[in-house]
């Protein structure tokens, strides 16, 4: 087995350097490529504090929403009587009044009728029921009678 | 046969001033070369810049060489081991022997590998001495155990790796082990370990520790 120790190798070291079989100049640019590559990465990494572009996930919330309730008024005269103030409710009030207006405003109401048993025998409203009893009920004797007054 | 075998050999040979030239008598227009045990292969790990790129995409074979000088010639016109991007490899394996698990010539074998946290230029000088204790034989047994020796560049750390052919010659591989302390210039509280091939990848387990 043909051996050579370190200094041997180094001993054989040439000065200049060599052409060599495949393309260095290449291979040089391949690695060059993926440096670049990899530092953007890093730029993009940190320029988003420290993670890439992950959506916000549904689990964010760690408790509930914080929602900014404003405090009621309250004074308090000379005699030590505390009067809750609704100022604001005041101003809702006749904001309430003015949309209740708006809702009054007449409107072209279309009514739905309701066909759960238009297919049925059975009257859709009591109402029907008397409306469709017959109300004069035959009498013979008078029918006989109003004959006898036209054969007269 | 040392280098100044071979060189007295030539120079034995050498009958007239029309003898050829060696590295040693003109640098840049030598015609003899020395010749290495096997012939070697450089490997390149690219790192991953596209989810789709396999593994199989990633590691190429870069070129090979068979003698001392065309050894020298790769290294003065590579990346120095700090130039490389994070994630890269620098493999050197003998013959056509792939870097990989699966090559049959690895599949009974195992590693000895040791992480270094260390300067740039450390790492550049202990892959250095890596490559030349391997290519020059001088780290191997007579039997050849050695298939090859990889380079990891890692974020804050490299992995030096000392790919053996077999996992069971207990003697052989602790030779191999003591000789790859000596030239990573590790001292007695630096441990390396074996691991075979077999156990990587589910539960790994060092079979030898120096």
């Amino acid at each position: 087995m043909v051996r050579y120790t370190v200094d041997e190798l180094f001993h054989l070291k040439p000065t200049e350097s060599l052409p060599v079989q495949f393309d260095a100049e290449e291979f040089k640019a391949i690695i060059e490529k993926v440096k670049q590559i990899q530092a953007l990465k890093e730029e993009e990494f940190n320029a988003h504090g420290g993670h890439f572009n992950r959506r916000r996930s549904s689990h964010h919330h760690h408790g509930r929403p914080k929602v900014k309730h404003t405090k009621p008024k309250v004074t308090t005269d000379s005699d030590g009587w505390s009067t809750f103030e609704a100022a604001n409710k005041k101003v809702n009030e006749d904001e309430e009044s003015e949309n209740v207006s708006v809702a009054v405003v007449p409107e072209t109401l279309k009514v739905k009728p309701n066909n759960k048993n238009i297919s049925s025998s059975r009257p859709a409203d009591n109402k029907d029921i008397i409306a469709d009893k017959q109300t004069h009920s035959f009498n013979a004797f008078a029918a006989l009678e109003s004959d006898e007054e036209e054969e007269t | 046969m040392s280098v100044e075998e071979v060189t007295q050999k030539l120079e034995s040979v050498a009958v007239d001033d029309n003898s050829p030239k060696t590295v040693l008598s003109d640098s840049s227009n030598f015609e003899v070369k020395h010749p290495l045990n096997s012939k070697w292969t450089l490997w390149y790990t690219k790192p991953a810049v596209d989810k789709s790129e396999t593994w199989s995409d990633l590691l190429r074979p870069v070129t090979s060489f068979e003698t001392v000088e065309e050894f020298w010639a790769i290294i003065q016109n590579i990346p120095e081991p700090h130039e490389l991007p994070m994630k890269s490899d620098y493999h050197v394996f003998r013959d056509n022997i792939r870097p990989e698990w699966e090559d049959p010539a690895n599949s009974k074998g195992g590693k000895w590998s040791f992480h270094i946290r260390s300067k740039s230029s450390d790492i550049d000088e202990l892959w250095l001495r890596a490559l030349l204790a391997v290519i020059g034989e001088t780290i191997d047994e007579d039997d050849s155990q050695i298939n090859g020796v990889v380079l990891s560049i890692r974020k804050g750390t490299s992995k030096f790796a000392l790919w053996t052919k077999a996992d069971d010659n207990t003697e052989a591989l602790t030779n191999v082990g003591t000789k790859f302390k000596q030239v990573l210039k590790l001292g007695d509280e630096d441990k390396i370990e074996f691991v075979p091939h077999s156990s990587t990848g589910k539960y790994v387990q060092a079979t030898i520790t120096l």
